[in-house]
């Protein structure tokens, strides 16, 4: 018994003179909690840095706001091309968002400069249409707005505001011919369920967007009651949403109830002053150029070409002289992703990467490619898409006083570690 | 005596060679460690009673507490602009310049219709600049 606890005694002692237990030291592992707030510098992280919180018909989501509710999805999510409902993200605007709707006698009423107006139940959605299926990228206006520098106010959106889902129901196009469009109307505009405590005809009463009637993609709008095959999720919009492939979200209104043919364009803030964009190349201007007042503005439409690396995260070491498998998504508003590149040399040479199946236009598309880190040390990836239009993403940074179009190459660093 | 003395010696120095040599072929294998840890700071939700009618209806949208920085002014940040939204509004934002937080308390207003009080509006934009701004946050 005395000479065991000697000899352990003795192996104790050897311990600090054994390279190896250097392990000890590795404390970094155990878990922290995030920052509770970033700037005045860039967001460094992928997400955003809010607490992860469960709300109804969700798995845990990164909470940015509760009331209303605006909760970001976790980058794992994206190593699937279609975004799971209950982790797909959610940005209403009004706190006034609806927990019940009573289908007995909610309609979804067609009205404003229309021969025939309508009002239809969901039951008449769905068996008086064909139902079409589309697979299309949702992405908030504000997507990665953490990124901007100088910071802007508004939701501090990571890199999950967006999902990519398979959306099915009704084309805008069929409902509109069932009440016909009177000659002389100019848009469509489109209420949701949302409401808010502000006085009439202001935009903290209602939420409300439009689309011009000559747009070509009202042609391809449609007025889902799916989502990846099953009924919407109240946050993301039950009992249908407005789908406008390509364009942001922010036309893609929730809870959709009042589709109103307008005879005069719509002037109201969310369509006259909040979300527009520079009319610029790329959207981008300088806080100085703000100032001047003479930066001419759009309303946002479609969203421009982007691409991610999803796994692996860089939370943990790799290992060298082992290939590893990179994956990531892109997508383009403007039209169908052609090549999604990866460079390993700081932008210097790029190389092609493997593009997965195509879903459409509009959907996310996966990339794949294979990596092998030579030797220890600290390496940084980048990942530029290029849609069938040409857009290439570029590394230069954008600003503009909304926080909208963020699209610059992302990077990934990884630490690799010693093998020997 | 001293034959007994050479054979333990013996044996024990074999034992240290082998622990010595162990100890060096898997120095790098640490033990699990644990740290003590608190459970259920998010709560698994329990499923929903359903019934086969009209009405789809969800559970109530959780509104976490929020701390907000002691300070005056606080109470008429809780007051007015709690109307609208919740507070995490704010301590979501990045440290702001001091003219952008007065800038967006004046949108509250003026776009959106807050119609807080002059006196309550300064107090709520000083609030904000005190705790929020690029030189204040903490």
């Amino acid at each position: 018994m005395l000479s065991r606890m000697g000899i352990a005694g003795v192996a104790w002692g050897l311990v600090p003179w054994t390279k190896g237990f250097s392990a000890f030291a590795q404390d970094q592992n155990s878990e922290k909690a995030i920052e509770s707030f970033t700037g005045p510098g860039p967001n460094p992280h992928w997400n955003s840095i809010g607490p992860y919180i469960s709300e109804p018909q969700k798995a845990p989501l990164i909470l940015l706001t509760d009331r209303p509710v605006q909760l970001e999805t976790p980058r794992e999510y994206f190593r699937q091309v279609f975004t799971p409902n209950d982790a797909f993200y959610v940005r209403w605007h009004l706190s006034g968002i609806p927990n019940a709707v009573d289908l007995k006698k909610w309609k979804l009423h067609i009205e404003g400069n229309v021969k025939r107006p309508e009002a239809l139940s969901l039951d008449d959605i769905i068996r008086n249409f064909k139902p079409v299926s589309v697979a299309a990228t949702n992405q908030c206006s504000g997507n990665s707005r953490s990124r901007l520098q100088p910071r802007v106010a508004g939701a501090q959106w990571g890199n999950g505001a967006m999902g990519n889902a398979m959306w099915t129901g009704v084309p805008l196009k069929e409902l509109l011919e069932t009440t016909g469009v009177k000659d002389g109307s100019v848009q469509v505009q489109f209420q949701g369920l949302e409401t808010g405590p502000g006085p009439n005809g202001l935009p903290s009463n209602l939420f409300l967007k439009s689309l011009d009637l000559s747009n070509e993609v009202i042609d391809e709008c449609i007025v889902a009651y799916l989502m990846n095959g099953e009924p919407l999720p109240m946050l993301n919009g039950f009992p249908i949403r407005l789908v406008v492939p390509g364009y942001f979200a922010t036309y893609w209104t929730k809870c959709l109830t009042w589709i109103r043919v307008l005879a005069t364009s719509d002037e109201n803030f969310w369509m006259k002053t909040g979300y527009r964009i520079p009319d610029k190349p790329r959207g981008t201007t300088t806080p100085e150029e703000v100032k001047t007042g003479n930066v001419k503005t759009l309303p946002i439409g479609r969203f421009p070409v982007r691409s991610f690396i999803v796994s692996p995260d860089g939370d943990s070491k790799l290992i060298p002289g082992v290939a590893i498998s990179l994956n990531g998504i892109a997508f383009s508003g403007y039209g169908r992703v052609a090549r999604v590149e990866i460079s390993a040399d700081d932008g210097k040479t790029w190389n092609l990467t493997k593009l997965g199946e195509d879903f459409g236009p509009y959907s996310f598309r996966a990339w794949s490619s294979s990596w092998t880190p030579k030797s220890a040390g600290r390496y940084s990836l980048a990942v530029r898409a290029t849609d069938n239009k040409n857009n290439v993403q570029l590394d230069e940074p954008i600003w503009n006083p909304g926080g909208y179009l963020w699209n610059r190459i992302e990077r990934q660093e990884y630490v690799v570690g010693e093998a020997s | 005596m001293s034959a007994y003395t050479t054979k333990t010696r013996k044996t024990l120095l074999i034992v240290l060679a082998v622990i010595a040599i162990g100890t060096l072929a898997f120095a790098d294998l640490k033990k699990g460690e644990y740290v003590p840890s608190q459970l259920g700071s998010l709560q698994q939700p329990a499923s929903p009673q359903l019934s086969p009618d009209a009405n789809f209806a969800v559970s109530a949208y959780p509104i976490p507490a929020i701390e907000l920085a002691p300070g005056d002014g606080v109470q008429e940040v809780r007051t007015y602009c709690n109307t609208c939204h919740s507070p995490r509004y704010i301590t979501m934002q990045p440290p702001l310049p001091p003219a952008s937080w007065e800038a967006e308390v004046n949108k509250m207003n003026k776009a959106f219709g807050a119609n807080i009080p002059d006196e309550e509006s300064h107090k709520i934009i000083s609030y904000l600049q005190a705790h929020y701004a690029t030189d204040t946050r903490r």
